[in-house]
């Protein structure tokens, strides 16, 4: 009886808030739908257009039905899609950088939050993993490509000690070139990452370290059976938004080749290949490049929460006791 | 210990974040001067005299180099502010940002719509072949008969309507170092090295000369690419809207494939720091091509007084004529100060004063036979700046006359861009050159939806 009318009160007492709640999130959801969804709905409209600008003339639009689509997947003279050749290298730099940044980050993560090293000036240390995401992408590529050009210190420094020919270019091989860009995604993002995981540790019972380690546990597997487990919800998170961003990597790769993509466009990314079109202002091709963007992620996005959400239910179930 | 540490690191990132504010800024000084735009309007004019004359002036440019002059030898009218909005050309951004305000210039205020706006040889036409341009005499300015033919006509539309002017004239030659000359050919007299690269194969052979010393024929593999794109007989762009390369295109492939093999040149780009590099006094190459406004623009290393080589250098005709850029000012239709820019427009094509000033300050070569005339013929005048006080408007006034203006299409700029950058590649080895030349027709497709690239 009593329970009852305490579930009736706090029913309404929810009803009045979420009224409130509803109101105030309008703001988000305006704007959303403004600057978010209907250019989003534009996109994919323009996508059945034939619509471009030859010198200051618009040409278009033109409904050309899938025809776009059709210019995107057929082959160039070399038999390459070139779609495909630009996704397959915006995942080969992302995983090369998102690899190191999340065993680095997770290790950094640890040891930040055992009780048992507890880490002296962890402000400090902080702030300076952080520091390289406060710098602006283009800014930070800009600053390795000075460094790593022709005329640049390293070339200078490695001619004099004889490790390379003068005839070097850093420019010319595809592993150094997309080498840098992992490196400095990597740079970039640890420090966010390290940060994320951090809090995610945190919220778990330190209780339940002690007890494993009483119960005579070693460190790898507090880490194995108790942190990670525990930690999934907030590493598929992570690694979905960096994977997200991964897709979407653009800056970094255009300034540091001066959105050539070198070599032999083997650095360039999907959304390069997306600007590459917005010279002069095609929206048909444009639009068709970014509505298979948004497929690929969606099912990329699908696959990552599918394979590791069946391993963070489980302990989901066990928290609730 | 711990404090060394910490400051040493708290110096680096010190250190890291100065030395990325500089690229930054670097980056991002070209929007800096938009800013400008927004205090002009509170500008008071001065008296009522010019009254349906606006009173802020917007230039839209690429690069500072026009700014300097109109700078130093125009005087703004009272009451007006001037603002410039300057955006790189690479890549066509210049193009992109100005077309956007062209197209906007109509439902633009008086005050932020487009007065002048500076453009390329290698896309003046498209400009020039648009309503976004207005007829000179309009305003009632009339081109003098001091200006150079070929500058009148590529600023003039289809049906001979002139929209603007050049404030230089551009013929282009070749700088050589004098003293790698004297090593290479046993001579530094002009004549003398005129004789020898006289012709591409007498070129070549010295080249092969150049390579035994140990010393660079050019400094980048695209270093004589408007020697040959200038001559073209025929234009990127076929009627049918087909993609064709001329023979003189084919001719520097084959010339760069010939030098990038032997050795004789470098693989940077021709606006790349390792070329710019070859300029200081200790660098190793013993020709550059080009006009009067290279000197500035592209070798302020040469004229460094401490690395650099002033006076070490002496230009000739070299193997081909041919002519390079320029700098168009065109009058933008909507603009509300047309006195101004017939002005401007007067002062730096038929002002002796400016354009002799042009000649002994800054070495330029102004649009202005007559002023040309009076250098070319001064045995008094050299130039020192660079050169060993030889008189280089005499052989730049000889090339300007045989300058055509002829088999340009407005999609040069990034055609001419977009087959150097793939090339490259091809030069320094990264692919073969059906690779190279695959990547430049896809390059093409994107950029230009309505140019047919061979299958």
């Amino acid at each position: 009886m009593d329970g009852q009318n305490q579930k009736k009160t706090g029913k309404q007492k929810a009803v009045n808030y979420a009224k409130w709640g509803y109101i105030f999130i309008i703001p988000f959801f305006v704007v959303y739908i403004i600057f978010t969804l209907v250019p989003q709905f534009l996109t994919i409209y323009n996508s059945f257009f034939e619509t471009y600008r030859d010198g200051l003339t618009q040409i278009g639009p033109n409904f050309v039905g899938l025809d776009n689509y059709r210019a995107v997947f057929t082959p160039d003279s070399s038999g390459t899609i070139r779609i495909l050749k630009y996704f397959a290298n915006t995942l080969i730099m992302w995983v090369a950088g998102a690899v190191p940044q999340f065993v680095i980050a997770m290790l950094l993560a640890i040891f930040f939050t055992s009780y048992r090293l507890n880490i002296k000036g962890q402000g400090f240390f902080k702030t300076v993993i952080y520091m390289p995401n406060l710098i602006m992408a283009a800014a930070f590529s800009m600053l390795f490509f000075t460094l790593f050009n022709r005329a640049g210190p390293i070339q200078a420094i490695l001619v004099q000690n004889g490790m390379i020919d003068q005839s070097f270019d850093f420019f010319a091989y595809k592993i150094t070139v997309r080498g840098m860009i992992a490196l400095m995604n990597f740079l970039m993002w640890f420090g966010n990452t390290t940060i994320v995981l951090m809090a995610g540790i945190m919220g778990i019972d330190q209780s339940l370290f002690e007890s494993a380690t009483i119960d005579g546990a070693n460190s790898t597997q507090v880490f194995f059976k108790v942190t990670l487990p525990l930690l999934m919800p907030i590493f598929v998170y992570c690694l979905i938004t960096a994977m997200i961003g991964g897709i979407q990597m653009f800056d970094v790769p255009q300034v540091l080749t001066n959105g050539k993509g070198v070599p032999d466009e083997l650095s360039r990314t999907l959304i390069m290949y997306l600007n590459g079109y917005l010279i002069n202002k095609n929206f048909g091709m444009a639009g068709a490049i970014s509505v298979i963007i948004l497929i690929i992620t969606g099912i990329l996005g699908g696959i990552v929460y599918r394979m590791l959400s069946a391993q963070y239910k489980a302990p989901k179930q066990k928290r609730k006791y | 210990m711990k404090k060394m540490i910490t400051l040493l690191l708290a110096g680096m990132m010190v250190f890291s974040m100065a030395a990325c504010g500089g690229g930054q800024k670097q980056e991002t000084s070209a929007p800096a001067t938009e800013a400008a735009g927004s205090e002009a309007a509170d500008t008071e004019a001065a008296g009522g005299e010019a009254s349906d004359q606006g009173k802020v002036f917007n230039i839209y440019a690429w690069n500072e180099e026009f700014k300097g002059f109109f700078e130093k030898y125009y005087t703004v009218p009272e009451g007006v502010t001037v603002n410039w909005i300057i955006n790189p050309s690479d890549g066509g951004v210049y193009q992109q940002k100005l077309d956007e305000a062209l197209l906007n210039q109509e439902n633009a205020p008086a005050d932020e719509k487009i007065d002048m706006f500076l453009a390329e040889a290698d896309y003046i036409g498209k400009y020039v072949d648009s309503p976004y341009t207005m007829d000179v005499s309009s305003f009632g300015f009339t081109n003098a008969d001091t200006e150079y033919e070929y500058t009148i006509k590529a600023a003039s539309d289809q049906s001979g309507v002139c929209k603007g002017v050049s404030f230089q004239c551009c013929p282009a030659a070749v700088i050589y170092r004098k003293s790698i000359a004297k090593d290479v050919l046993g001579t530094d007299v002009p004549e003398e090295v005129q004789a020898q690269i006289d012709t591409w194969e007498k070129f070549d052979a010295v080249a092969a000369q150049a390579k035994e010393k140990g010393y660079y024929m050019t400094a980048s593999f695209a270093e004589t690419f408007r020697a040959f794109s200038n001559n073209c007989t025929t234009p990127w762009v076929d009627a049918d809207g087909n993609l064709q390369f001329d023979d003189q295109i084919t001719a520097w492939m084959d010339q760069t494939d010939n030098y990038i093999q032997n050795g004789y040149t470098l693989t940077a780009g021709v606006w790349d720091q390792e070329k710019t590099d070859q300029m200081y006094a200790k660098g190793k190459t013993m020709c550059f091509f080009g006009p009067a406004w290279y000197y500035n623009f592209c070798m302020t290393n040469a004229q460094d007084p401490e690395e650099g080589c002033p006076g070490d250098w002496c230009i000739v005709k070299g193997p081909q004529a041919y002519f390079w850029g320029g700098t168009w000012l065109l009058a933008a239709t909507g603009s509300d100060n047309t006195e101004m820019l017939k002005d401007i427009f007067e002062t730096f094509t038929s002002n002796e004063e400016v354009c002799s000033n042009l000649v002994e300050q800054d070495n330029q070569f102004p649009n202005n036979t007559a002023v040309v005339e009076k250098y070319a013929n001064d045995p008094e005048y050299g130039n020192t700046a660079i050169l060993d006080g030889q008189n280089d408007i005499a052989i730049f006034a000889e090339l300007a006359k045989d300058i055509k203006w002829e088999n340009h299409t407005n999609y040069d700029q990034l055609l001419n861009e977009g087959l150097q950058n793939k090339l490259q590649e091809y030069y320094n080895g990264s692919v073969d050159k059906e690779t190279a030349l695959k990547n430049f027709y896809n390059y093409v497709k994107e950029t230009y939806a309505n140019i047919n690239v061979p299958e």
